[in-house]
């Protein structure tokens, strides 16, 4: 048969976008090899698992279903060894030697844990994992997280890194229960919309902490992270399938690199009542660990089990500019939704005599204990292309109580008007706002206009 | 030899063929001997024979079809040659005049007639192809008229499933040739794949000789058992209370000493052609992968692309009955033709509007349809039942056939954790911590004599059939893939194959499906990130294994997540499908959306859920009590919170919340209606 219109079809000239043209690529992946990828922010590929088995941190890949991924570093790894197509640009490479063996015996390990705890009636293994930046924690913490509900289990997932938001905008600390499967495609999927969701949605509960780093204003963050262990711990308290899987708790590469760090880790230890601390990757920070937590019981006399686990080759070093960009692709999903489902946000105007602002002390520690903890602001063009958390608070609360209360939403200042005194706001939906506080952070950043 | 006297046979002959109403084996050769011994009078028993059927009621077609079908094997010439004039139209005629069950038939008898008479030293097929091959080419396009309504009905479906994928494998290929509703199908078919889904597909008998025999033809289309309708409606098989064999069966060997056996002519007819289709499939899809990647917005040039990648996977992992490869074959043909001629813009398909509820007749100009153009998107529409207007996804109405589940032995758990080995090696103890042992033990890792230093803890747990190993063995492997079941071809997911398994599988394609249907009815609608929850509803909030809630909870946002106040309610609120036709199409008063339609296994009918019949007209219970809620005004933050913040702080005092987030997706919908007023 003859193969029409190749040539016929346009003139060269259409031919401006390269990636396009980007081949089909097969891939044979030997058992227990791991493809890693990468695609640039505003590019995307589509990957099909022709045969074999293959998963993405922990979460089984069906056969013969195009998954697409834009922005990301990922990887794809196989017990039985798989065949992939891939269909688009991306930087890759294969990898043979990972540390998937010790991780799924972790997972073993902690299915032990959590049969015995069921059969006693008792809590799932708290499990804590520490590492310095980009030693793949997410991603261990992810993968763990998969395999649990893939067994049937209901992981309660702590993340304590205000740098990267887990089904949320970076700046909050979350608790979100996982009894479903992960979207693969969009990190760790999406909180609930309005509409159906492709991949059943996870329900996040998040508090604000608003600063990149835990070290920035300990005195916000430990009693934030006090209340997150507060709530994540009445839920295990209420829901029998919660407790007996237990906790995987997410931390910031920051606090597992020295002193101040340290002392964090040992709070995040007491609140989250931790009794397994999975070290990835640095011999100083086991040892570390192992001097503070040997004698350690928990409050209820557990010990706390101690592993070093190695640190995956496919960690890859996600340098500022990676960050940023995927800061602002999480905040753009927020209110636009992805390609595959998008969102629409509303506009308000908001006068800036009915806006309660709350702005986060950025000059340390000895500024906020005379000022208390945030600065009632008026609204300025400072904050213009900022995000603001809409507190589940009233306005009429303390200071304190807007700090330990939960995250009702992000709204973005989408313009300033000082004449007219007047905000408008971008919305996730359109409910009135102005009777309940916003905090303003300086984390997320945001730079670019979203509208 | 005179014209009176070809007149009076002929009146003879037409007389005859009335009395013929059934399939008859007996009065079928008895006319087809008559035409043998008055082929002098060929012509006017010819004629006599083809306004018969023209004239005939549509349940006395078959019979008189099959006389012609009998007299032109077995007699031939010249009657092949006067039959043969306006046979188009004495085809295609009756053909829209007769029900699906008759036009499987006339497709299988058309079918014959390209062929040699089995057995005959003549090797010509029976009618010769420029008379079959229009009849071929204009059911083709009558097919894909008549499904391209119903392909614009599920194709913003396709498209969300689909997305350029190649992932759905249609439904296996039904014996059904056109059809809008010739059956008066009661409306649950919708649910077929449900439960009363018949494993096969297509009966094994249909190698396309067989005319009779086929008592369970309405199994074949994949739907519950339904009643057959009584009033004027031909019921060839069950009406006939002779023996089967005396039906006239044209070619089966039984039927007749007259006849040879004939050739078998399956399914499984796997040639050159097929690979050669296969090819041309593929150079299709590199044309058009070029021509999408020039033009990536052009919506035409990617509903073909996904079409072709559609086919190709269907070609790849179906065996196609021969006729639907040739229908393939010319759509794939025409499909190239159009490709060289407008590469760059093949012109959409106009469909055919085909409403729901056609009467039972169409007529012959609505089954041509005004847009002939077959398309392959519309061909492959063909593989979802036409009758399913609003049908499940063609993926998800594969019966599931789990890949076979290892039969290896449970693991014996080897002694000793990981755990317990580091606890061992020191951690407590303060000896130097080993980290963990035997990282990158190639599978399978198999450490002959190896025991652990360690005597199995005697509490160990029954479930402790999980073995942690700290040198990974294959079988342990298994807990994570083979002892959790077979995949779901959309996601991953395993489920068991034992009954419990098989419900929750089937819940999920049903939310797979459902999610689907509500993707493109969102993506219009517009749709917006939900608040998060506050923390008392978050505690009190439970996640009900991702889709298993099937029977509600999901209607704003299919997270997955239900809260308190909604797993609380009865468990299955649902109201039998109503017998009111005009009741049976209302739609809910508040929302204006449809209801949703579920067979329920336990009540053994179709019902709607999360519907309630309140004061002659239906609702969404959902919406209804939304509405009725509405009045009451969300509560003030202060007052909430300050009775939330006592009792976080006592986990066990919790008190069960109103279900905020639900409420604030109401607002957030009724908001949408209203004008934005802030
Ligand atoms: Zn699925
Ligand atoms: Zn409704």
């Amino acid at each position: 048969m003859n193969i029409p219109g190749l040539g016929q079809a346009a003139p060269a000239a259409t031919f401006s976008a390269p990636t396009i043209q980007a081949a089909v690529a097969v891939h044979d992946l030997q058992a227990n090899s791991e493809w890693r990828f990468e695609v640039a922010y505003g590019q995307s590929i589509e990957v099909k698992i022709l045969s074999g088995t293959a998963e993405i941190f922990g979460t089984e890949l069906a056969v013969n279903h195009t998954y697409t991924f834009r922005g990301t570093k990922s990887s794809i790894f196989t017990w039985h060894g798989c065949r992939i197509e891939v269909n688009g640009p991306c930087e890759e490479y294969m990898a043979e030697e990972t540390p998937m063996i010790t991780y799924v015996n972790t997972h073993f390990a902690l299915e032990k844990l959590r049969d015995d705890a069921i059969q006693n009636g008792g809590e799932g293994p708290r499990v804590l994992v520490v590492g310095p930046n980009n030693a793949g924690k997410t991603s261990l913490v992810k993968l763990l997280t998969a395999y649990a509900t893939r067994m049937g289990r209901q992981p309660m997932v702590i993340n304590t890194d205000s740098r990267e938001a887990l089904l949320s905008i970076p700046g909050t600390l979350t608790a979100t229960p996982f009894a479903s499967i992960i979207d693969v495609e969009h990190g760790w999927g999406s909180s609930p919309t309005s509409g159906p969701s492709p991949v059943p949605v996870k329900l996040p509960l998040c508090y604000y902490y608003g600063l990149a780093s835990p070290e920035d204003d300990t005195k916000l963050y430990k009693p934030i992270l006090t209340r997150l262990a507060l709530a994540a711990a009445s839920r295990l308290a209420d829901d029998p399938v919660i407790r007996g899987t237990g906790m995987i708790i997410d931390t910031p590469g920051v606090i597992s690199q020295g002193k101040g760090g340290y002392d964090l880790i040992s709070h995040i230890v007491s609140e989250f009542s931790v009794n397994t601390i999975l070290v990835l990757g640095s011999e100083r920070l086991h040892s570390e660990m192992q001097r503070r937590f040997s004698a350690y019981k928990t409050r209820s006399g557990e010990a706390i089990t101690l592993v070093k686990l190695d640190k995956s080759g496919g960690c890859v070093d996600r340098d500022d500019t990676f960050m940023q960009q995927m800061q602002e692709a999480a905040i753009r999903e927020y209110f636009f939704g992805d390609p595959k489902r998008t969102l629409s946000p509303h506009t308000q105007q908001v006068n800036f005599d009915d806006a309660t602002i709350y702005k986060i002390h950025e000059g340390g520690e000895e500024d906020s204990q005379q000022v208390g903890l945030y600065e009632n602001v008026e609204p300025s063009s400072m904050m213009l292309h900022c995000l603001l958390a809409v507190m589940y608070a009233s306005t009429r609360d303390s200071q304190e109580t807007v700090r330990d209360a939960s995250v009702m939403g992000f709204v973005y200042v989408a313009e300033v008007d000082e004449k007219k005194r007047r905000l408008k706001i971008l919305a996730p939906l359109n409910t009135r706002i102005t009777d309940r506080p916003m905090i303003w952070g300086s984390w997320p950043e945001t730079t670019v206009s979203l509208i | 030899m005179t014209t009176e006297f070809s007149d009076d046979v002929a009146e003879d002959y037409k007389r005859a063929l009335e009395d013929l109403t059934m399939n008859s084996r007996y009065e079928i050769s008895n006319l087809t001997v008559i035409a043998r011994e008055n082929t002098e009078h060929a012509l006017a028993i010819s004629e006599a024979l083809k306004s018969h059927i023209k004239q005939t009621s549509p349940q006395k077609k078959l019979p008189a079809f099959y006389v012609l079908d009998s007299v032109i094997k077995n007699v031939g010439t010249p009657y092949t040659i006067f039959l043969s004039r306006g046979l188009y139209s004495t085809f295609m005629e009756a053909y829209a005049l007769v029900d699906n069950s008759v036009r499987r038939k006339m497709d299988e008898m058309l079918k014959t007639w390209k062929e040699p008479v089995p057995g005959a030293l003549d090797t010509r097929p029976v009618f010769p192809r420029d008379v079959t091959g229009p009849i071929e080419n204009a059911l083709i396009k009558a097919r894909t008229s008549a499904i391209q309504a119903q392909q614009e009905h599920t194709r913003s479906q396709q498209q969300i499933l689909g997305r350029g994928r190649p992932g759905p494998s249609p439904a296996p290929y039904r014996e059904t040739p056109t059809p809008p509703n010739a059956y008066r199908q009661p409306p649950p078919v919708q649910q077929g794949y449900n439960s009363n889904y018949p494993q096969q597909q297509y009966p094994s008998a249909m190698n396309g000789q067989q005319y009779g025999q086929q008592p369970h033809v309405q199994q074949s289309y994949g739907l519950p058992p339904v009643s057959r309708p009584s009033s004027g409606k031909f019921d060839y098989t069950n009406q006939d209370q002779r023996p089967p064999t005396q039906n006239y069966i044209p070619h089966n060997a039984s039927a007749g000493s007259w006849q040879q056996p004939p050739p078998q002519q399956g399914y499984s007819a796997h040639d050159n052609s097929i690979d050669e289709l296969n090819s041309d499939i593929a150079n299709l899809i590199t044309v058009f992968k070029t021509d999408f990647a020039l033009n990536p917005l052009d919506g035409n040039i990617q509903k073909r692309l996904k079409a072709l990648l559609d086919l190709q996977s269907i070609m790849q992992s179906q065996r196609l009955p021969p006729q639907q490869i040739s229908e393939i074959k010319t759509q794939v043909a025409k499909l190239s033709e159009a490709s060289k001629a407008t590469p760059k813009a093949p012109k959409s398909p106009t469909p055919a509007p085909v409403p729901a509820q056609l009467p039972q007749q169409n007529s012959l100009s609505s089954l041509l349809g005004p847009g002939g153009q077959g398309t392959l998107a519309a061909l492959l529409a063909k593989q979802t039942p036409p009758i399913q207007t609003r049908s499940p996804q063609p993926a998800l109405n594969q019966p599931f056939k789990p890949p076979p589940v290892s039969m290896a032995p449970t693991p014996v758990p080897d002694t000793g954790s990981l755990f317990e080995k580091l606890l061992a090696a020191g951690i407590i103890s303060g000896k130097p911590a080993i980290s963990t042992p035997t990282p990158n033990i190639p599978l399978p890792a198999n450490i002959s004599g190896y025991r652990p230093p360690f005597t199995p803890n005697p509490s160990r747990t029954p479930l402790g059939e999980i073995p942690n190993d700290v040198v990974l063995k294959t079988s342990s492997l298994k807990i994570l893939y083979e002892k959790l079941g077979a995949p779901c071809t959309q996601c991953g997911r395993r489920f068991q194959s034992n009954e419990e398994g098989k419900k929750k599988k089937t819940a999920h394609m049903d939310w797979h499906f459902r999610v689907h249907q509500r993707m493109t009815e969102a993506e219009k609608r517009g749709q917006h990130r939900s608040w998060y929850v506050d923390e008392l509803d978050w505690i009190k909030s439970r996640e009900v294994e991702g889709d298993q809630n099937t029977s509600n909870g999901d209607k704003t946002n299919g997270s997955g997540v239900t809260s308190s106040s909604i797993t609380s309610k009865p468990k299955l609120q649902y109201l039998p499908v109503p017998d009111d036709p005009a009741l049976a199409s209302s739609t809910c008063p508040i929302c204006t959306e449809k209801f949703e339609m579920k067979w329920l296994d336990e009540a053994q009918e179709f019902v709607w859920m999360d519907a309630k019949k309140i004061n002659q007209r239906i609702y969404h219970i959902s919406c209804y009590e939304d509405v009725n809620k509405a009045g009451i005004k969300r509560d003030t933050p202060e007052p909430v919170l300050g009775k939330r913040k006592h009792e976080v702080t006592t986990p066990t005092g919790c008190r069960i919340g109103k279900s905020n987030k639900a409420q604030d997706d109401n607002i957030a919908v009724r908001s949408k209606i209203k004008t934005e007023s802030y």
